[in-house]
């Protein structure tokens, strides 16, 4: 096991301001049901993969019946009711192993632990869970004092496929695959004597990320997404918020402020153009690189039914590697090396970085039947003679011209 | 609101933005003056528009008052 080093504060993020709680109702799913990044994307929403059975199964809208989706029966499965005989916590340090024990044996394949931060709660819920009586638009109440942060990695190879269905579907097991055990997690609180909620895809209160940061699972990204050590950012994310007695982490260096900094190769190869080039900006008082979040969520409908979640930025990204003891050895001179003298390390691992994986990473894959090779492109405009490409053939990225960012 | 091509592009065609363009809403044939981007399909990333070697290409939102009529010109040319 790597020994990494703690830190008091993230490095990878800075609060410059005042924060509020975000309304989840602004969050993105929302904003596209609403018709806010227009009508064709709303309209996507409704109908995306529906062609295919095997992708039906994973959810996320189609020809399918909802029932047959073991997604939506899980996202909308009332939570339990705290048992009464509350079991003493003498030592919540010991408590804190027990719980990520627990985690890992249930699926998790990392954990961390830190306050709740009430500015990472929502203020109020866009879709809320029936069965509990609750309603889109309810203000939430989580008073909650600490966050048990999971993640759950997929597989490194199927998401290098990205932009096709193997990746896609990895993606969206992923998904499906961390609710069982974040939602037994709390369960196991619960029957403890402990108020417990799960949160995970399809219906949470928090922004897992900053409290994924803060309990040390990682540093944020230039891709605005969390970067793990061993798994980079193909980690899915889920929170159990609670009252249980624990001992809480410490965010943790591993080197990704000055990564970002200088590698960007994420922006070079992210499709939409979606991820800066430039300098970190400022949003709701977190000083942070903003994503593009519409033309982000717009490329979906390049899919053309294929795939919905191209992840491109989480395989392009130098952080995301299969677990070799050469991975362990780049990490460890990143992170042994002191903030001020990385720079000298990051350029010649990203030559060594597009030498071996490319400029933009992407493997050819045959899996239960799917097959990524590129597709011969044709054009429906009649009389156009324009050299329409796959992806892999397409031009970088070398820099933005708007700054588009929101998130 | 969606990228517009404008007169710059009459006559150069140097499609470095088909290149780029992740939605492929840049068309254009042999016969055609110029390349005309596909309103309904652009998703507004502007990654054509540091590759334009003649500055041709603008949000519809920000095109110069002169060249205000090449946001119908491009839409047009889909409708055909």
């Amino acid at each position: 096991m790597l020994t990494t080093n703690k830190v008091k504060t993230p490095r990878s993020f800075r609060i410059v301001g005042p924060q509020r709680q975000i309304d989840e109702r602004e969050t993105p799913h929302p904003k596209v049901d609403r018709g806010e990044f227009g009508a064709r994307l709303r309209d996507w929403r409704k109908n995306r993969v529906g062609g295919d059975p095997f992708r039906r199964l994973f959810g996320g809208g189609g020809e399918g019946d909802p029932n047959n989706t073991l997604q939506k029966i899980m996202r909308d499965a009332p939570e339990g009711k705290v048992n009464p005989n509350q079991i003493p916590v003498d030592d919540p340090a010991e408590m804190a192993e027990q719980i990520k024990g627990v985690a890992k044996y249930l699926g998790a394949d990392v954990v961390g632990i830190t306050r709740l931060d009430q500015l990472y709660v929502y203020s109020h819920r866009a879709r809320g869970n029936a069965a509990m009586g609750e309603k889109p638009g309810d203000p939430v109440n989580l008073p909650h004092r600490y966050a048990i942060c999971l993640g759950f990695a997929s597989d490194y190879y199927r998401y290098m496929s990205n932009n096709s269905k193997i990746s896609d579907t990895e993606y969206q097991f992923g998904n499906n695959h961390a609710i069982v055990p974040t939602f037994m997690l709390a369960s196991y609180i619960r029957e403890m004597g402990y108020p417990a909620t799960a949160h995970h895809h399809g219906r949470s209160l928090v922004n897992p990320i900053p409290l994924a940061i803060n309990a040390g699972l990682g540093e944020l990204g230039r891709h605005g997404m969390l970067i793990h050590e061993k798994y980079g950012s193909r980690l899915h994310l889920t929170v159990v918020t609670t009252d249980l007695p624990l001992a809480v982490d410490e965010p943790v260096d591993i080197g990704v402020e000055e990564f970002c900094k200088y590698c960007k190769k994420c922006a070079r190869t992210c499709p939409s153009h979606s991820i800066p080039f430039g300098e970190k900006g400022i949003l709701n008082g977190v000083e942070k690189y903003l994503v593009n979040i519409e033309t982000c969520y717009k490329y979906k409908l390049a899919g053309r039914g294929e795939w919905t979640n191209c992840v491109v930025c989480v395989s392009s990204c130098c952080y995301n590697k299969p677990d070799t003891w050469w991975h362990d050895v780049a990490m460890w001179s990143v992170k042994k090396t002191p903030p001020s003298l990385r720079v000298l390390i990051v350029k010649p691992l990203l030559w060594i970085d597009d030498l071996i994986w490319g400029k933009r990473p992407w493997k050819r894959m045959k899996w239960l039947g799917y097959d990524n090779a590129p597709k011969t492109m044709t054009c429906n405009i009649p009389g156009c003679t324009a050299k329409h490409t796959n992806l892999q053939d397409k031009r970088l990225h070398t820099t933005n011209v708007s700054q588009g960012g929101t998130a | 609101m969606a990228f517009v091509i404008a007169e710059p592009c009459i006559g150069v065609k140097d499609k470095a933005c088909i290149d780029v363009c992740p939605m492929d809403c840049i068309h254009g044939a042999d016969k055609d003056e110029m390349l005309y981007i596909d309103p309904d399909e652009c998703i507004d990333c502007d990654g054509c528009v540091p590759v334009c070697p003649v500055e041709a290409i603008f949000p519809a939102d920000k095109i110069p008052e002169k060249w205000k009529h090449y946001i119908q010109i491009n839409a047009d040319y889909f409708k055909r």
